[in-house]
C-alpha cells in the first residue's frame, strides 16, 4: 500500500479534492474513501492532510460547507464546489495534463536514450 | 468569512472542527466494525488509523490564516498574568518606561507643533515669506519699494501681501482708553491666509490705495468685547487715535499670522505705489503660482534684484551687487533658528530613552534568569525556539505599551506645565503652548516608540533566555541559575552603555548650565534694575512734528520726575532686548572719501530723549550727553557707542568729525549734518549674547519732522524710568502722569526691565531647564542600573563570599573586590562617553555662550560627579556582601 502523504506532489491533494468535490456534496470522511476507491488503493490520504486542504480550499472560497444530515442521521460538514472552484479546478486540471504530459515525454525519451 | 469573523467566531469554529473530525473517526469505526472487528478492537484500529488528532487540529487552525492573531491574544493574556504575578518588577520596568517614553513624547509634541503641523491656512505649502540675502544673512523683512518690485512679478507670484504690527492704537471714547494691536495689512493679505471674515467684508483693493480714508477689520475678540458680538456694528464709525475708522468687517475667531500675539485690529497699508521709503518694516508674503517650483521663485527673485538696483541706483550703499531677494516656505521663515533647538533636545531626550530601555533590558535579563526552567519545561514540550522568543518579546512589547500609554499622558501634561510657566519664545506653540495637542501624529509617535522600546530593550533578553541549554538548566538546581557569563556579559554591557549615555546627557546640560550662569554674569553695558518701561504710540496723535513731541518729552518728564520714588525719565525709540536690534541706517563722515558705494556702511539707529543714558546709568567716555537744550533750535549733534568709535575711528577723534545719516534712504530720512558731541559705552542691547554693534544716538527732539512722522507710523516709543523703589509700585502714578502729559494717550505692555530681560532669555532657559531634567533622569538611571547589577552579582555570589569570609578573607577584601568589579564597568562607561562628547558637543555649539564646547571643567567635574555616583551605587551592594554570615550562606541552598 503506497503512502501517498508525502510522495503527492505539492498542490495535487487539492487538485484531488475538488475533483472528488465536483461529483457533488460530499463530507470529508467520503472524500477519503472516494481517492482511496478511485485510485484502486494506491492512494490512501491522511486525515493530517485531508482536513487542513479542506480548511484551506473553503478559505480560499473554492469549496462551500454546509452542515446536513447523512443517511444514518449524524450530522456532516458537506463540501460542494463554487463556481471559483469550478473555473480553478478547470485550470489545474488543464496544467496538471499539461505537466503530465511533458513528464512523460521526458521519461520515455530518456528511455530511448539510455537503450 | 472575513478573518475578524473568523476570529469572533472562534468557539463555534472549534467546535465545528471537532465534530466534523469526529464524524470522521466515527467512519473509521463503522468500516472497521463492518470489516468485523469488536467494538474495542474497531476503536482502536481506528484511532492508530486517525493519527494524532490535536495536531490535526492545529493544522486545520493554522490553515484559517487568523493564528497569528490568535496567538498573539494568548500571548497577550500570558504576558499580562505574567506581569501581574511580579507587581515589582512590572512597577519598576513601567515606570522607567512612562519616564522615558513621556520625555520624548513631550517633545515630540512640541516638535510637531512647531516643525510638523501644516500651517493653517489653505494650500500652505505654497505660501512664501519674502526675504533680504544680506552679508550678514538671510533675513525675512520688506520696504515699500522693495515690495513695490515683487509685486510686479506677477509671472510667479499671485497674492504678494505686506503685513506688520503697528505701533498701537489708541482706543478712546466711552470707557476706559485701551491700546490696541493693529496689524497692517494690504487688501489681498486676507485671500492669501484664506481669513475668515464673519460679518461684512475684506478691504477692497481701492480702500488700500493711499489717502482714501480710514478703514478697520475687527477682530472676533474686540467684536465680542467691545461690541457684544453685535452684526449691526459693519459700517459704522470707530474712533481709533482720534480719527474714526469705518468697520468694514469683521474677523473669525481663531485666526492669527505671525508675528503673535493675534491682534484687534487690522488696517489697510495703504502704501504709495511711487515710493521711495527704503525703511524695512513689514514682512511680504505671497502664494506660488500653479506649476512654480520653489527654484523657480527664487531665481525670478534675482532678477527681481537687479531690477531693483535699476530703479534705486542710489540706494547702492544699503543694497550692493552682493545683497539680493530670496524667498523661503513661510512654515521655514517662521520657525528660523528653533529648529536646530528643538532638534538637540529631541537627540538627547532619545538618549534618555535609550538608557531607560537599557535599565529596563536589565531588569528582564535578570527575571530571565528566574524563569530559565519555565522556558526550559515549553521548550521541552515542543515549543520553538521562534515560539519562545515571540512570547518574551510580547511580554516586552506589553510592557513598554503600558509605559507608553502612562507616557503619552505624563509627556503632554508635562510639556504644558513647562510651557505655562515658560513660554520661551517658540513660534507656532499657541498661547501658553495651547497648539501642543496630542493629534495623531503624536499618538502615533507615542505608540510606534512604544512598540519599538519594547522590541529594543525585550531581544536581547529574549534570545538569551531563549538559547538556554534544556538539559543542563533541567538538571540544575531550581534556584541557582542565570550565573551564565554569556548572561553577565549582556548586563554589565548594558551598564557601561548606560554610564557612557548618561555622561554624555550630563556633560551637555553642565555646558548649558554654565553658558546659563555666563548669561547671569555678563555684563550688558547698563543697569536694568529698577526700571518700569511703557510703551506708548504715537500713531494718529498729534505728535508726528519734532517740536510737538520734544513738547511731549519737556511736559512728560517734568511731571514723572516729580513722582517721588522716581530717579529719572526718558523716552526711547529701541527698548534693550527687544526685537530684532535696529533698523539700521546708513552713514557717512564728513570730509571722509568713501571706498564704494555711497556709505560708509549701516549702523544701528537709536533715537532718545535726554534722560535716557541717565535712566540706564550708560557711562560717558568723553564728551557729554544729550540735555534738554538739544532740540530743533540748536545745532544738530549725535552721540555713538565705542564700538562706532573703534570701527569707524581707526585713528582720528569722532568729536571732532560730523556724520551725514540716511543719504539715499528717500526724502524722510533727509537730514543734515550732526557734530558728534560724545562717546558713551558699549551694551548689549540686542541680546545678552550677542556682542555690541555699532550705535549713533540721536536727540529725539532733534529729529527731521520727516523721520518723527515716520516712527510715528511704524514704530512704537517707550518711556523708561528708574526708580528707587520696587519698579511696579510707581506703575499706576506714572500712567496717570503720562497720560496727562500726553492728552489722554494710553500706555501699553507695562513691564519692568527685569522682565523683559527674562523674557529674552526664556528660550535659552527653557533648553537649559529640559536638558537639565533629561540629565538628572539619565544620572539617576545609570545609578539604579549599576546597582541593581551589583545587588543582584553579590547575590548571585553569596555562596562564594561565605566561603572566602569562611576560609578568613577580610570583609575590607571582599567589599573592594565588589567595589572594583562595578567602578570597571562605571569607568568603563565613561571613558567611552568621554571620547562621544567630546565629538558630540559641537552640536551644542551655537546654544553656548562664554563656555567652549570642549570646556575642560565641565570635562573633569561631570565624569567625576558620576563616578562617585557610581561608587555610591557599588558601595550598598558592596558592603552588603561584607555582611554575608558564612554560616548561613553555606547553608543557602
Amino acid at each position: 500500500m503506497t503512502q501517498a502523504k508525502s510522495d503527492l506532489p505539492q498542490g495535487t491533494l487539492d487538485l484531488l479534492i475538488l475533483q472528488v468535490v465536483m461529483l457533488g456534496p460530499i463530507h470529508g470522511y467520503a472524500i477519503a474513501q472516494r481517492i482511496q476507491q478511485i485510485s484502486r488503493d494506491i492512494l490512501q490520504v491522511q486525515q493530517g492532510s485531508l482536513y487542513p486542504a479542506l480548511h484551506r480550499l473553503e478559505n480560499r472560497g473554492l469549496l462551500a460547507a454546509e452542515w446536513k444530515g447523512t443517511e444514518t442521521g449524524r450530522q456532516a460538514k458537506f463540501y460542494s464546489l463554487t463556481a471559483k472552484g469550478q473555473v480553478q479546478l478547470k485550470t489545474e486540471t488543464e496544467s496538471w495534463k499539461q505537466l503530465a504530459k511533458a513528464v512523460r515525454l521526458i521519461l520515455e525519451s530518456s528511455e530511448a536514450d539510455a537503450v | 468569512m472575513s478573518w475578524w469573523r473568523r476570529l469572533l467566531k472562534r468557539q463555534e469554529m472549534e467546535r465545528h472542527l471537532d465534530a466534523e473530525l469526529r464524524f470522521h473517526f466515527e467512519g473509521l469505526v463503522d468500516d472497521n466494525l463492518r470489516a468485523g472487528m469488536s467494538v474495542a478492537e474497531a476503536r482502536r484500529s481506528a484511532r492508530l488509523q486517525f493519527g494524532g488528532i490535536e495536531q490535526v487540529k492545529e493544522e486545520c487552525r493554522d490553515s484559517r490564516g487568523t493564528r497569528w492573531l490568535e496567538t498573539l491574544f494568548q500571548d497577550i493574556l500570558f504576558a499580562l498574568r505574567t506581569l501581574r504575578k511580579n507587581p515589582g518588577f512590572t512597577l519598576a520596568a513601567v515606570v522607567a518606561l512612562a519616564l522615558g517614553i513621556g520625555a520624548n513624547t513631550a517633545i515630540f509634541s512640541v516638535v510637531n507643533a512647531v516643525l510638523l503641523k501644516p500651517l493653517t491656512y489653505p494650500d500652505p505649502d505654497r505660501i512664501i515669506q519674502f526675504m533680504l540675502k544680506l552679508p550678514t544673512g538671510i533675513t525675512p523683512g520688506a520696504s515699500v519699494t522693495k515690495f513695490n518690485v515683487w509685486r510686479e512679478q506677477t509671472r510667479v507670484f499671485e497674492d504678494v501681501s505686506g503685513y506688520y504690527v503697528g505701533p498701537g492704537l489708541n482706543l478712546t471714547g466711552d470707557s476706559r482708553p485701551e491700546q490696541l494691536r493693529g496689524m497692517y495689512v494690504t487688501a489681498n493679505y486676507f485671500q492669501l491666509f484664506g481669513a475668515p471674515i464673519v460679518e461684512g467684508r475684506a478691504f477692497t483693493a481701492d480702500e488700500d490705495r493711499p489717502n482714501r480714508g480710514h478703514f478697520v477689520v475687527l477682530s472676533y475678540g474686540l467684536w465680542q468685547r467691545r461690541f457684544g458680538g453685535d452684526p449691526q456694528v459693519v459700517g459704522k464709525a470707530l474712533a481709533l487715535s482720534g480719527d474714526p475708522y469705518t468697520i468694514v468687517g469683521v474677523m473669525g475667531p481663531g485666526f492669527s499670522t505671525d508675528p503673535v500675539p493675534a491682534p484687534d485690529v487690522w488696517i489697510p497699508c495703504q502704501f504709495e505705489p511711487n515710493s521711495t521709503d527704503q525703511a524695512h518694516f513689514f514682512l511680504a508674503a505671497a502664494r506660488l503660482r500653479p506649476g512654480i517650483t520653489l527654484d523657480m521663485a527664487k531665481a525670478q527673485m534675482e532678477i527681481a534684484a537687479d531690477q531693483f538696483r535699476h530703479l534705486f541706483p542710489g540706494v547702492l550703499g544699503i543694497f550692493g551687487p552682493q545683497d539680493g531677494f530670496t524667498v523661503e516656505p513661510l512654515r521655514d521663515a517662521l520657525v528660523g533658528e528653533v529648529r536646530s533647538s528643538l532638534l538637540v533636545l529631541s537627540g538627547a531626550v532619545g538618549l534618555v530613552l535609550l538608557i531607560a530601555c537599557a535599565n529596563v533590558a536589565n531588569l528582564l535579563l535578570l527575571r530571565a534568569a528566574g524563569r530559565k526552567r519555565e522556558i526550559a519545561i515549553r521548550a521541552s514540550m515542543g515549543a520553538g525556539r521562534g515560539r519562545i522568543i515571540r512570547q518574551l518579546l510580547t511580554e516586552s512589547v506589553v510592557l513598554s505599551i503600558g509605559g507608553g500609554a502612562a507616557g503619552l499622558a505624563l509627556g503632554i501634561l508635562g510639556v504644558r506645565a513647562l510651557l505655562a510657566v515658560n513660554p520661551g519664545n517658540i513660534p507656532r506653540i499657541g498661547e501658553h503652548g495651547s497648539a501642543i495637542t496630542a493629534d495623531w501624529r503624536v499618538l502615533g509617535f507615542a505608540i510606534l516608540l512604544s512598540v519599538a522600546t519594547g522590541v529594543l530593550f525585550g531581544v536581547i533578553p529574549a534570545f538569551q533566555a531563549s538559547r538556554s541549554d534544556l538539559g543542563e538548566t533541567l538538571k540544575e538546581g531550581g534556584g541557582r541559575t542565570g550565573t551564565g557569563t554569556g548572561q553577565n556579559k549582556a548586563r554589565s554591557l548594558l551598564v557601561v552603555s548606560e554610564v557612557a549615555l548618561a555622561l554624555i546627557l550630563l556633560i551637555g546640560s553642565a555646558l548649558l548650565i554654565r553658558t546659563f550662569y555666563a548669561l547671569q554674569n555678563v555684563d550688558p553695558g547698563f543697569d536694568r534694575r529698577n526700571v518700569l518701561t511703557m510703551g506708548m504710540s504715537f500713531s494718529g496723535s498729534p505728535f508726528k512734528k519734532t517740536s510737538q513731541v520734544s513738547q511731549l518729552i519737556h511736559n512728560a518728564v517734568q511731571r514723572v520726575d516729580a513722582l517721588p520714588g522716581v530717579l529719572d525719565s526718558g523716552l526711547t525709540s529701541n527698548l534693550p532686548f527687544s526685537g530684532p536690534g535696529h533698523s539700521g541706517l546708513p552713514f557717512t563722515i564728513v570730509g571722509r572719501p568713501l571706498a564704494n558705494g555711497s556709505s560708509l556702511g549701516r549702523v544701528g539707529y537709536v533715537t532718545v530723549s535726554a534722560g535716557y543714558f541717565d535712566v540706564f546709568r550708560i557711562p560717558l567716555q568723553r564728551g557729554r550727553v544729550f540735555i534738554d537744550r538739544d532740540d530743533d533750535g540748536a545745532p544738530p549733534v549725535a552721540i555713538i557707542n565705542q564700538a562706532m568709535a573703534r570701527t569707524f575711528w581707526l585713528k582720528g577723534d569722532p568729536l571732532a568729525d560730523r556724520i551725514v545719516i540716511g543719504q539715499g534712504y528717500g526724502p524722510e530720512f533727509a537730514d543734515s549734518a550732526r557734530q558728534i558731541v560724545g562717546v558713551v559705552g558699549d551694551i548689549r542691547d540686542e541680546a545678552l549674547n550677542r556682542n555690541p554693534q555699532p550705535i549713533i544716538y540721536v536727540p529725539m527732539a532733534q529729529l527731521p519732522d520727516g523721520i518723527t512722522a515716520l516712527m510715528a507710523r511704524i514704530n512704537p516709543v517707550a518711556w523708561v524710568v528708574r526708580t528707587r523703589v520696587e519698579p511696579h509700585s510707581l506703575r499706576s502714578a506714572i500712567e496717570t502722569e503720562l497720560r496727562q502729559a500726553s492728552g489722554g494717550l494710553p500706555v501699553g505692555s507695562v513691564r519692568s526691565m527685569d522682565e523683559i530681560e527674562g523674557q529674552s532669555t526664556a528660550r535659552q532657559d527653557f533648553s537649559m531647564l529640559l536638558m537639565t531634567i533629561f540629565g538628572s533622569s539619565a544620572l539617576l538611571l545609570a545609578a539604579i542600573g549599576i546597582y541593581g547589577l551589583m545587588a543582584y552579582s553579590v547575590q548571585q555570589r553569596t555562596q562564594e563570599i561565605g566561603i572566602r569570609l569562611a576560609l578568613g578573607a577580610e570583609p575590607g577584601t571582599v567589599r573592594n573586590m565588589i567595589l572594583l568589579q562595578g567602578m570597571r564597568l562605571a569607568l568603563a562607561g565613561v571613558a567611552i562617553g568621554i571620547a562621544a562628547a567630546s565629538g558630540l558637543t559641537r552640536l551644542l555649539a551655537s546654544f553656548l555662550f562664554g563656555v567652549q564646547p570642549r570646556d575642560p571643567l565641565v570635562f573633569l567635574a561631570v565624569p567625576i560627579l558620576l563616578t562617585a555616583v557610581a561608587l555610591l551605587a557599588c558601595y550598598v551592594p558592596a558592603r552588603r556582601a561584607t555582611r554575608i554570615n558564612p554560616l548561613e550562606a553555606l547553608r543557602w541552598e
